[in-house]
C-alpha cells in the first residue's frame, strides 16, 4: 500500500515539479509571483489536447502512448511559450509598474486565458483520447498499481528536468540566467543582455508548464481550472523550496505532490490513533501547506533557502 | 538602477563584440569626459554642471562629503542614470544614456561599491559572465587574469559568497577585467575592508592601472585615495569645487579643512 502511495506520489511530483520550476524562474528573473502561471498549464494541456485530436493515430506508440501524443506535447510546451512570451511582450514589458502591479496584472491575465479556453471548449471535463491503460502486471504483487502512462509522466518530468539542469549549469544561456537571477544589477553591469536572459526565461518556464499542464491531463482529466486549482499548490511547493531558486522550486515540487500523494496514509494513521481527529484526504492541501509553514518556521527562506 | 536606459537587447546586435579589446589610447588623450552634466535620481537632481574628464593611463580620485554626487558621477557615465543635461564622452563620441550593457561593448568596465560579485556563482563562472561580450579569446584573457590574481586561482571552483570582503573585491576587479576596458570606474573599493585588506585593494587598483587602464575611483579613505592618484576632483553639492594632483589636493589647506576632515 505504502509503495502505492509512493509511485502515485512520485507521478504527482513530477506535474508539480515541472509548474514550480517555472513559476520559480519566472519569480527570481521577472520578480514577481505570476499568478497566471497555472493558466499557462492549462494553456500548454488544451493546445496539446487540439493538436493530438489531429494527429493522434500517428505512428507507433511508446509506453501506451502513441508518437502523436509525444507531437502533440511538444506543441503543448511551445504554445504555452509562446502565449507567455506574447503577455511578456505586451502587457508585462509595457507596464511600468512595480512587482505587485505585476501579479495584480497576472491575476487578471489568468482570467483571460482561462476564459479565452472556456469560450473555445466549454467548462466541462476532457480527456486526451489514449484510452484507458491496466496497471502494469508485473508491479501489482509489490502493491503498485501504475500504468505506463504514468511511467510516461515521470520519465518525460525526469529527461525535462536533467535538461534544464544541463542547460543551466552547462551553457552560457544557463550561467547568464543563474547570474541575472542571482544579482540583476551586476548581470546588466556585466555586459549580459538582460531582456533576451529574460524571454528565454519566459520560453523556459512556461514552456515547462506546458508540458506540466499536458501530463496533468494526462493523469487526471483537463479542464479550463485545472490550473489554476493547481496554482495554490505549486506556490507552495515554490516556497517551501526557497522562492527563487529552481532546484529549491524541485524539491519543493517534490516533496508537496509526495506529501499530497501520501494523504490516505495519513488519514489511515490518524483514524487509528485515538483521541486524534480524522484527517481525511480531501485536507490534502491543507496538510501540504501546514507541512510548508512549519518548514519556513523554522528555515525562513525556504529549503534551499538561496537564489539559483 | 530604476532610472536606467533600457536593456534592450536587439539593439545593435551587430556590434556585440566590436569592441573586444579597447580603442588604443595615447598618453594624455581624454578618453573619458563629463561636461556641464545635470543629472539624479527621478525627480531629485545631484549633479549640478558638472564637468571632469579622465585621461589614458591616469587614476582620478573623486572624494567629497557623503551626498556630494560621487557614485552618482560613475552611475551617470556608466549608463545607469541617464544624463539630464550635458555630456559623456568616451573617445569623443557620446556615449550619454548608453545603456551599461552596451557601454561594457564599447571599453569600460565599472566594479560597483556592494554587491559586485554574483555569490551564487563559481569564481570561474563570475570571471565568465564578465566577458559575455567578448567573442573571442575568453579563455585567454581568464588564464591572465589566474596569474595575475592567484587567489582567485586557487578558489575558481568556489562560489563567490564564500569569498572574504577583500577577496571578493579582487573577484570584482578581475570580472570587470576580463573585457579588457581601457576605462574602469571603480566605487569605493575599500569600503568596509579591515585596513590591511584596503591597502591590498589600493595595490590591485595599482596593478589595474598598470595594465594600461586608466581609473576613475570614488573613495571614502580621502588620504589613501589621493595618493595614489594621479589626478583628483574634491566634490561637494554635486559640483567640482576643487582639482588638482592628489599631492596638491592633500596639501591645500582649504580643501583638507572643509572637504577632507581637516
Amino acid at each position: 500500500m505504502v509503495l502505492e502511495y509512493l509511485a502515485n506520489g512520485l507521478v504527482f511530483s513530477s506535474i508539480i515539479v515541472l509548474g514550480s520550476i517555472g513559476l520559480s524562474l519566472v519569480y527570481s528573473i521577472a520578480d514577481f509571483a505570476n499568478f497566471a502561471h497555472g493558466d499557462t498549464m492549462t494553456v500548454g494541456a488544451y493546445a496539446a489536447l487540439v493538436t493530438f485530436g489531429a494527429v493522434g493515430g500517428l505512428g507507433g506508440a511508446v509506453l501506451g502512448l502513441p508518437y502523436g501524443f509525444f507531437l502533440a506535447l511538444l506543441v503543448g510546451i511551445a504554445a504555452a511559450a509562446v502565449v507567455a512570451v506574447a503577455t511578456e511582450k505586451l502587457v508585462y514589458e509595457s507596464i511600468d509598474t512595480d512587482s505587485i502591479g505585476l501579479l495584480i496584472t497576472s491575476i487578471g491575465i489568468a482570467f483571460i486565458y482561462r476564459a479565452v479556453i472556456q469560450i473555445r471548449f466549454g467548462a466541462d471535463f476532457t480527456r486526451f483520447g489514449v484510452g484507458t491503460l491496466r496497471p502494469i502486471e508485473w508491479l501489482i504483487p509489490y502493491g503498485i498499481r501504475v500504468t505506463q502512462h504514468d511511467v510516461a509522466i515521470v520519465v518525460s518530468a525526469v529527461v525535462l528536468v536533467t535538461g534544464l539542469h544541463v542547460l543551466l549549469q552547462y551553457t552560457d544561456l544557463g550561467r547568464k540566467m543563474r547570474a541575472m537571477a542571482d544579482n540583476p544589477d551586476l548581470a546588466r553591469v556585466s555586459g549580459i543582455r538582460t531582456r533576451r536572459v529574460t524571454l528565454w526565461m519566459w520560453v523556459i518556464g512556461a514552456g515547462l508548464a506546458g508540458a506540466g499542464g499536458v501530463f496533468l491531463g494526462l493523469f487526471n482529466q483537463l479542464s479550463p481550472r485545472m490550473g489554476f486549482n493547481l496554482l495554490l499548490v505549486i506556490f507552495a511547493a515554490v516556497i517551501l523550496g526557497g522562492i527563487g531558486s529552481v532546484y529549491g522550486a524541485m524539491l519543493g515540487g517534490f516533496l508537496i505532490g509526495m506529501i499530497n500523494q501520501m494523504m490516505p496514509l495519513v488519514s489511515d494513521l490518524t483514524d487509528a490513533l485515538p483521541l486524534v481527529p480524522s484527517v481525511g484526504i480531501e485536507y490534502a492541501n491543507a496538510v501540504a501547506f501546514l507541512i510548508m509553514v512549519a518548514v519556513l518556521l523554522v528555515r525562513p527562506n525556504g529549503i534551499a533557502g538561496e537564489a539559483t | 538602477m530604476s532610472d536606467a536606459p533600457d536593456a534592450d537587447g536587439d539593439a545593435d546586435a551587430a556590434d556585440a563584440g566590436a569592441a573586444d579589446v579597447a580603442e588604443p589610447t595615447h598618453p594624455g588623450e581624454t578618453v573619458l569626459a563629463l561636461s556641464e552634466v545635470d543629472s539624479g535620481y527621478g525627480e531629485v537632481q545631484v549633479l549640478d554642471d558638472l564637468s571632469l574628464h579622465l585621461d589614458a593611463g591616469e587614476i582620478v580620485c573623486l572624494v567629497g562629503p557623503n551626498g556630494a554626487g560621487k557614485s552618482t558621477v560613475l552611475k551617470t557615465a556608466f549608463g545607469m542614470l541617464e544624463p539630464w543635461t550635458g555630456t559623456v564622452t568616451y573617445h569623443g563620441r557620446e556615449i550619454g544614456g548608453m545603456a551599461p550593457e552596451e557601454i561594457v561593448r564599447e571599453g569600460i568596465g565599472y566594479v560597483p561599491q556592494t554587491d559586485n560579485v554574483f555569490g551564487s556563482l563559481s569564481i570561474d563562472e563570475n570571471l565568465r559572465m564578465g566577458g559575455v561580450a567578448r567573442e573571442e579569446g575568453l579563455d585567454d584573457v581568464i588564464a591572465r587574469l589566474y596569474e595575475r590574481f592567484p587567489i582567485l586561482d586557487e578558489k575558481r571552483g568556489a562560489k563567490a559568497r564564500t569569498l572574504s570582503g577583500g577577496q571578493r573585491q579582487v573577484l570584482a576587479f578581475a570580472r570587470a577585467l576580463v573585457m579588457e576596458p581601457d576605462v574602469l570606474l571603480i566605487d569605493e573599493p575599500s569600503a568596509g575592508l579591515a585596513p590591511n585588506t584596503a591597502d591590498d585593494v589600493f595595490e590591485n587598483v595599482q596593478q589595474v592601472n598598470d595594465m594600461d587602464t586608466a581609473i576613475l575611483m570614488v573613495e571614502q579613505n580621502v588620504t589613501k585615495g589621493l595618493d595614489i592618484a594621479d589626478r583628483g576632483y574634491v566634490l561637494d553639492q554635486g559640483t567640482v569645487r576643487f582639482e588638482g594632483t592628489g599631492e596638491e589636493l592633500l596639501a591645500d589647506d582649504e580643501v583638507s579643512e572643509l572637504y577632507l576632515g581637516g
